[in-house]
C-alpha cells in the first residue's frame, strides 16, 4: 500500500521510522516552494 | 476501527517542569494547548477592543473615543482575531488531534512546532505594545493599505514585522501538519480514509503555504517604502498602490478559506457523530474542499470592484466568486443529509454545530449578494459586509471552534464538561451574535459606512441593539472560560470513547489521552 508520498507502508512500528526520511523530502519541496513564492512576489513588485 | 496500540504511561521522562516545560516542550498535546491558551488570552484582548468599539457607537457623537483611537481600535481588532485567535486556534485543534487521528506519535518535526508556536506571543507582543507607542496603534485598517500605511509611525513597523512573524510561525505550522499527514499516517489509513478534519487541515496547510509568502512579500515591499527608499507602491515614486490591494487579496482571499476550512472539519467530525450515522458523501466533502481552495486563488479583486477595473474583469471575478458557492453548497448538502434520519442527541458541540450550518449559510448567502459585481459598488465599505463577515466567522470560524472545544476538551482533559453551562454558553452566544450582527444587514443597506466613530442620527436604534447584543455576547464567554477551567480542574471521569457515535483512532485512547500516545504504530484495517 502506498502512503501517498511514494513511501511504502508496513504494518509494524519499524513502518514510521521508514517513513520517516520521506518527510525531510517532503518539508524541503514545501519550503523551498514558500521562499519561491515569496521571491517571486517581490521580483514582481521590481517589475 | 484498529488496534489501540498506545502507551501507557502519563509522565514526561525527565522533562523539565514548571515554566520551562512549555518554553521547551517539543510534545504535540503540550504545544496544542499552548495554542489553544494563547488563542484564548488573545479572543478576550481583541473581543475587549470589540466591545470598546460598540460602545462607542450605541450612540452618535464621540463618547469614549476620539477618531484616531477608533481607528486603532478596529484596526487591531481585526489583525489580532484573524491571526491571533483564528488561526492559533485551528492550530491548537491541529496539533491536539492530528497525530492522534493519523496514529502518529508526535509530529513530524517536533522542535520546529516548538518555534512555531513560540513566535507568535513575540508577535502578539509586538501588537499590542504598539498601543503603547508614540501615536499608539496602527490604524489604516487591518487591510495595511498603502499610502496610510507607508504614512504612519513607529507602530506601523512594528505591525509589518509582526505580520513577518505570524507569517513565518504559520508556514512553519503548515509544513509540519502537511508533512505529518502526508508521511506519518498509520498504516492502513490512506489518504481516502482519513477523517475530515485531517484533510481540510491538509488542504489549509497548501493554502496557508501558497498565500503566506504573497503576504511576507507585500509587507516587505511596504516595509522598504517605508525605510529604505523604494517606491513599490507610492505613485509619486512611480509605483503603483493598487497593485498592493492586488497582491494583499490574492493573499487574503484564501485567508478567508484557511479561516473556515478547519472549521467545516470540525463540524464534519462533530455532526456524524451526533447524528450517530457515517458522514454523508465523504468523497465529495474531500473535493468540495479542494474545489473551494482551487477556487479561493481566483477570486481575489472581487475585494476590489470599486477601485475599478475592466467590465470583462468584473464579470469573471463575479462569476468564479458564485462558483465558490457550488462546492459550498455541497458541504451544507452532505451536513443536512448526514443529519436526515439520525439519532440525533444535542449535546453543546452539536447545538453549536448546528449553528453553524444555519448560520454560516446565512454568512455565504450575503457573500454571493457582494459578489454581484453592480451590488457591491453600492454596498462596498457599508455594514453589511461588516455583517457578511462576522457571520462567516464568528458565527462560522468562532463556532465551530467552539464545537470542537465541547467536543475533544473530555478527551484533552479526562473530565465531562458542566453540560448545563455549556448549553448557556450556545444560547447566550448564538442571541447574542444575531443581536449584534444581524442589524448590521440593514444598517448597511441604508448606508451607513464601516470604520467611523460617528454616525447620522437615523441609524441610532440598529446601533444600539447591535451595542446590547454585543455585549451579550461578550460576557457569555465568560461562561466558556469558566467551563474550560472546571473541566481542566475537575469533573466526572470521562470514558474512553466519550461520545456514542464517536469514530477514529483518537477515540480508542484513554481520555485524558496519555502523553505519549502512539508510539507503536496502531494497523487501521
Amino acid at each position: 500500500m502506498r502512503n501517498g508520498t511514494g513511501g511504502e507502508m508496513t504494518g509494524d512500528g519499524t513502518g514510521m521510522a521508514d517513513k520517516g526520511k520521506g518527510k525531510y523530502r517532503t518539508a524541503i519541496l514545501l519550503a523551498v516552494f514558500a521562499i519561491g513564492l515569496f521571491l517571486f512576489t517581490l521580483f514582481n513588485g521590481l517589475e | 476501527m484498529s488496534d489501540a496500540a498506545h502507551a501507557h504511561d502519563d509522565h514526561s521522562h525527565g522533562h523539565p517542569s514548571g515554566i520551562m516545560r512549555w518554553l521547551t516542550t517539543t510534545n504535540h498535546k503540550d504545544i496544542g494547548t499552548l495554542y489553544l491558551f494563547f488563542a484564548f488570552i488573545m479572543l478576550f484582548a481583541a473581543g475587549s477592543m470589540a466591545l470598546l468599539i460598540r460602545a462607542e457607537l450605541f450612540q452618535p457623537g464621540l463618547q469614549i473615543t476620539n477618531p484616531d483611537f477608533f481607528n486603532q481600535l478596529t484596526t487591531m481588532h481585526g489583525l489580532i482575531m484573524i491571526f491571533g485567535v483564528i488561526m492559533p486556534a485551528f492550530s491548537g485543534f491541529a496539533n491536539w488531534q492530528v497525530p492522534l487521528m493519523l496514529g502518529a506519535p508526535d509530529m513530524a518535526f517536533p522542535r520546529m512546532n516548538n518555534w512555531a508556536f513560540w513566535l507568535l506571543p513575540v508577535a502578539g507582543l509586538m501588537l499590542m505594545v504598539s498601543f503603547l507607542l508614540p501615536g499608539g496603534a496602527v490604524a489604516g485598517g487591518w487591510t495595511m493599505y498603502p499610502p496610510l500605511f507607508i504614512q504612519g509611525g513607529i507602530s506601523y513597523d512594528l505591525t509589518i514585522l509582526a505580520v513577518h512573524i505570524m507569517g513565518l510561525s504559520s508556514i512553519m505550522g503548515s509544513i509540519n501538519i502537511a508533512t505529518t499527514i502526508l508521511n506519518m499516517r498509520a498504516p492502513g489509513l490512506t489518504l481516502m480514509k482519513m477523517p475530515l478534519f485531517v484533510w481540510t487541515w491538509l488542504i489549509t496547510a497548501y493554502l496557508l503555504i501558497a498565500t503566506m509568502p504573497v503576504l511576507a512579500g507585500a509587507v516587505t515591499m511596504l516595509l522598504t517604502d517605508r525605510n529604505f527608499g523604494t517606491h513599490f507602491f507610492n505613485a509619486a515614486g512611480g509605483g503603483d498602490p493598487v497593485m498592493f490591494q492586488h497582491i494583499f487579496w490574492f493573499f487574503a482571499h484564501p485567508e478567508v478559506y484557511i479561516l473556515i476550512l478547519p472549521a467545516f472539519g470540525i463540524v464534519s467530525q462533530v455532526i456524524p457523530t451526533f447524528a450517530r450515522k457515517p458522514l454523508f458523501g465523504y468523497a465529495s466533502m474531500v473535493y468540495a474542499t479542494a474545489s473551494i481552495a482551487i477556487l479561493s486563488f481566483i477570486v481575489w479583486a472581487h475585494h476590489m470592484f470599486t477601485v475599478g477595473m475592466p467590465v470583462a474583469a468584473q464579470l469573471f471575478f463575479m462569476f468564479s466568486t458564485m462558483l465558490i458557492a457550488i462546492p459550498t453548497g455541497v458541504k451544507v448538502f452532505n451536513w443536512v443529509a448526514t443529519m436526515w434520519k439520525g439519532s440525533m442527541s444535542f449535546e453543546t458541540p452539536m447545538l453549536f454545530a448546528i449553528a453553524f450550518v444555519c448560520l454560516f449559510t446565512i454568512g455565504g448567502f450575503s457573500g454571493l449578494v457582494l459578489a454581484i459585481a453592480p451590488v457591491d459598488i453600492q454596498l462596498h465599505d457599508t455594514y453589511y459586509v461588516v455583517a457578511h463577515f462576522h457571520y462567516v466567522l464568528v458565527s462560522g470560524a468562532l463556532f465551530a471552534i467552539f464545537a470542537g472545544i465541547y467536543y475533544w476538551l473530555p478527551k484533552w482533559t479526562g473530565h465531562m464538561y458542566n453540560e448545563t453551562l455549556g448549553k448557556w454558553h450556545f444560547w447566550l452566544s448564538v442571541i447574542g451574535m444575531n443581536i449584534v450582527f444581524f442589524p448590521m444587514h440593514f444598517l448597511g443597506l441604508a448606508g451607513m459606512p464601516r470604520r467611523i466613530p460617528d454616525y447620522a442620527l437615523q441609524f441610532t436604534e440598529f446601533n444600539q441593539i447591535a451595542t446590547v447584543g454585543a455585549f451579550i455576547f461578550g460576557i457569555s464567554q465568560l461562561i466558556l472560560l469558566a467551563v474550560v477551567l472546571k473541566t481542566i480542574k475537575g469533573g466526572a471521569k470521562a470514558t474512553d470513547r466519550v461520545w456514542e457515535g464517536a469514530e477514529g483512532l483518537e477515540w480508542t485512547l484513554p481520555s485524558p489521552a496519555p502523553y505519549h500516545t502512539f508510539e507503536t504504530a496502531p494497523v487501521v484495517k
